[in-house]
């Protein structure tokens, strides 16, 4: 399967870009694909941030059902 | 009768200016029902930060979730407050110390329900409306703001 992946603030500082198509294998969860992105870039693991599938922000159980667009959002700073 | 509110345009480029504040409220002079507006100004603060004074802060935003965000914030703020009308406008790109990032402004028959709509509008915004802040630091340095 494949989706689209967006990046915002810091993230897209340390991944050097905002957006990018990730490739996976089989079917994932929002923790699987968590994990997978952080194995891709380590110096993300010590940032908070929240996944959102398709503009929903998501918990980790929930099955990515293709097409999907992921963006991990760091902490939110309007005002 | 249930009226129905359009999607509109929040985002602006660049700072909000106090010309467009006070057209703004210029603009509801003939709608002769309101008793009262509220009006929120957020502007960036000079902080003093580790590498320096802050200059600005540069906004971006997950633009498709932001708009839904500031869309669903203005329904349930109509939903729960007696409100003539409501105007959100939120800054995208460098906002410099000093200058206007956001402009929440609302309207009622009475002042109780247009103080209490616009302290729920801000605080909405702050928590779920997807827009990052890069506070820019001193010569050429940044930090990323965080809301708390």
């Amino acid at each position: 399967m494949s989706f689209q992946v967006k990046y915002f603030g810091m993230l897209a500082e340390i991944a050097g870009l905002s957006d990018e198509v990730w490739n996976a294998a089989g079917g994932l969860t929002v923790g699987q694909f968590r994990a997978q992105m952080l194995d891709k870039y380590p110096a993300m693991r010590d940032k908070k941030f929240k996944i959102a599938v398709n503009q929903k922000i998501s918990e980790d159980f929930v099955l990515i059902e293709t097409p999907a667009e992921i963006a991990l959002l760091p902490p939110f700073a309007g005002g | 009768m249930e009226k129905i509110h359009k999607p509109k345009k929040v985002f602006v480029q660049g700072p909000i200016s106090p010309e467009f504040v006070a057209k703004s409220i210029a603009s509801h002079q003939s709608k002769t029902g309101i008793g009262a507006h509220a009006i929120f100004l957020g502007q960036i603060r000079a902080d003093l930060k580790e590498g320096g004074t802050v200059t600005g802060i540069d906004y971006t935003a997950y633009e498709e979730m932001a708009e839904q965000a500031f869309h669903d914030i203005r329904e349930a703020a109509f939903a729960k407050f007696e409100l003539t009308c409501m105007h959100i406008y939120h800054s995208l790109g460098l906002v410099p110390t000093g200058e206007i990032s956001l402009f929440v402004f609302v309207s009622s028959p009475h002042r109780r329900a247009a103080f209490e709509a616009s302290e729920y509008i801000v605080e909405e915004i702050k928590a779920n409306v997807p827009i990052f802040g890069k506070e820019l630091v001193g010569e050429a340095g940044h930090v990323w703001k965080e809301n708390t």
